[in-house]
């Protein structure tokens, strides 16, 4: 016995009273049916879901893990390159070509090809689709972090560094606990737009086949012959992961003003 | 003087920028012995803001040696972060941190370089606080003080690392006239109790009453120092006379 279609389906698990609506409410109805319920197709959805999260989560540590160490590269060689001698100056110059190299790269470059060159090329012989991804998008978002932090760390005033370096902290530990507190409160407004433009991006991750929700939503549609319904589904995910997001950070961005004022 | 009562020596000190095009500091060599007060005058330009910064190597000399308590700090391969813990430095424009209470900008250098605990670094700032009158300010952010007010906490958060030598970079140049008298008592007080202090400032009366010694520079160089009686009364050099008959 071959698997019965939703169509043949649907006069046994619809209601009595669905089954009574006018046509065009039961459409709806059998719609909703045929793209949610039918053959367990919700739980694409959650696999998306997890698997978007997943992403997009291990994508912003690397992103911002990335960003503030370039930033910070590119900052010292910027304030302080011209003072170096010997090692440190060959060091941090190399360093600082490096992330120069690095951000003219991936700026420049579409994001899903960089997927695909990681996916097929440099890793093809990892089937982790997860892990690809995340470093892939990860890469890429620190590249924007990177200039997102320069930019919070140059506005801070020369002084602090300087007061900071009077108590005798050195300069990573100014950084550390005086400059760094103090940009990223600048930014937060500006990251918190990174990691929402983050979370979207990801949805190319279907190029790989990585299961995210708008790979679901896509395979839904193609199953159930109406995309309708999949496809928004898709979207509602993700408005509500970006709200939920923006409610967030919202939340820490009162709580750091805290100072001002 | 043995060189025990020395605590800063200075030989020779240059600092050049544009590879000698432009001399902020020609040759300048000083001491200055413990428990003095230094009070450095000039127009601005004369590159005392550069002597009293290269002091503690917030400006790296060109060249020329820097003695601290017998320790040449100008030498390669120094860790200069521990001298500067026993030199305090006070900003024309205060430079508290923003992002921290009152009470974390005096406790935080305490806790991560002195490795006090935080109740001992706290009790220490309290104690300060009370003696510059602003111990219900604690929990209070920068933003939510006056420039006197700041003034003041920039000047007990260096007290809190317990330093040696304190350096005063215009300390009242940015602050509204009335509050330059609260920020000059704090400083009168700390001279009184046998700190050594450098101040650069345009404060004459100032230098006249707490300054053990004034330094006249232009130029980048000294050109002239004496106690303050001779300094003010009877100037030698012409251009501290005709500096002084402009600011006084």
């Amino acid at each position: 016995m071959g698997r019965l279609s939703p169509l043949e389906l649907w006069p046994e698990v619809a209601p009595e009273w669905i089954l009574n609506l006018p046509q065009w409410l039961e459409d709806i109805f059998y719609k909703f049916y045929k793209c949610i319920i039918f053959d367990d197709r919700y739980t694409l959805y959650f696999t998306g879901l997890r698997n978007t999260l997943i992403l997009t989560f291990l994508a912003l540590l690397l992103g911002i893990a990335l960003g503030v160490v370039v930033a910070l590269i590119r900052v010292t060689w910027d304030k302080n390159g011209a003072e170096m001698r010997g090692v440190p100056k060959v060091v941090v110059g190399f360093l600082n070509s490096v992330s120069k190299l690095y951000l003219t790269v991936i700026r420049g470059t579409p994001v899903v090809v960089q997927l695909l060159i990681l996916y097929f090329v440099i890793f093809a012989a990892s089937r982790n689709k997860i892990l690809v991804g995340a470093l892939s998008f990860g890469i890429n978002s620190g590249a924007y972090v990177a200039e997102i932090i320069r930019s919070g760390i140059m506005s801070i005033d020369s002084g602090q560094m300087e007061a900071g370096r009077s108590l005798g902290f050195g300069y990573v530990a100014t950084m550390r606990h005086i400059i760094l507190p103090q940009a990223f409160k600048n930014v937060l407004p500006t990251l918190a737009n990174e990691f929402i433009v983050l979370l979207k991006e990801t949805a190319v991750a279907g190029y790989v086949s990585l299961q995210d929700v708008t790979y679901a939503g896509n395979i839904i549609g193609g199953n159930a012959y109406d995309y309708l319904f999949p496809l928004l589904i898709a979207a509602a995910i993700y408005l509500i992961l970006v709200l939920f997001f923006t409610f967030l950070v919202g939340k820490l961005e009162r709580r750091l003003r805290n100072s001002e004022r | 003087m043995s060189d025990r009562d020395i605590i800063i020596k200075v030989e020779d000190l240059k600092k050049y920028y544009n590879g000698g095009a432009i001399k902020a500091l020609d040759g300048v060599s000083l001491e200055v012995k413990r428990g003095e007060v230094i009070v450095i005058i000039g127009p601005s330009g004369s590159g005392k803001s550069t002597f009293l910064r290269s002091l503690n190597l917030l400006e790296t000399p060109t060249s020329g040696r820097i003695l601290f308590d017998g320790s040449d700090i100008t030498r390669k391969g120094i860790n200069i972060n521990q001298y500067r813990q026993k030199m305090g430095m006070v900003f024309q424009h205060f430079n508290l941190f923003p992002h921290m209470t009152v009470m974390g900008n005096m406790t935080l250098a305490p806790i991560k370089l002195l490795k006090k605990t935080k109740a001992e670094a706290e009790e220490k700032a309290m104690e300060l606080l009370e003696r510059v009158n602003l111990a219900e300010r604690a929990n209070a952010y920068p933003s939510q003080l006056s420039g006197g007010q700041k003034q003041r906490i920039a000047i007990v958060r260096a007290l809190c690392m317990e330093p040696e030598v304190m350096l005063f970079d215009e300390p009242t140049s940015a602050l509204d006239p009335e509050m330059v008298g609260e920020v000059l008592d704090v400083m009168k007080i700390l001279a009184t109790g046998g700190m050594t202090m450098a101040v650069v400032t345009h404060e004459m009366g100032f230098a006249r009453e707490v300054g053990d010694r004034v330094i006249f520079m232009d130029g980048g160089t000294i050109i002239e120092e004496g106690s303050p009686a001779e300094m003010f009364d009877s100037p030698k050099s012409d251009r501290l006379q005709s500096f002084l008959s402009k600011v006084l």
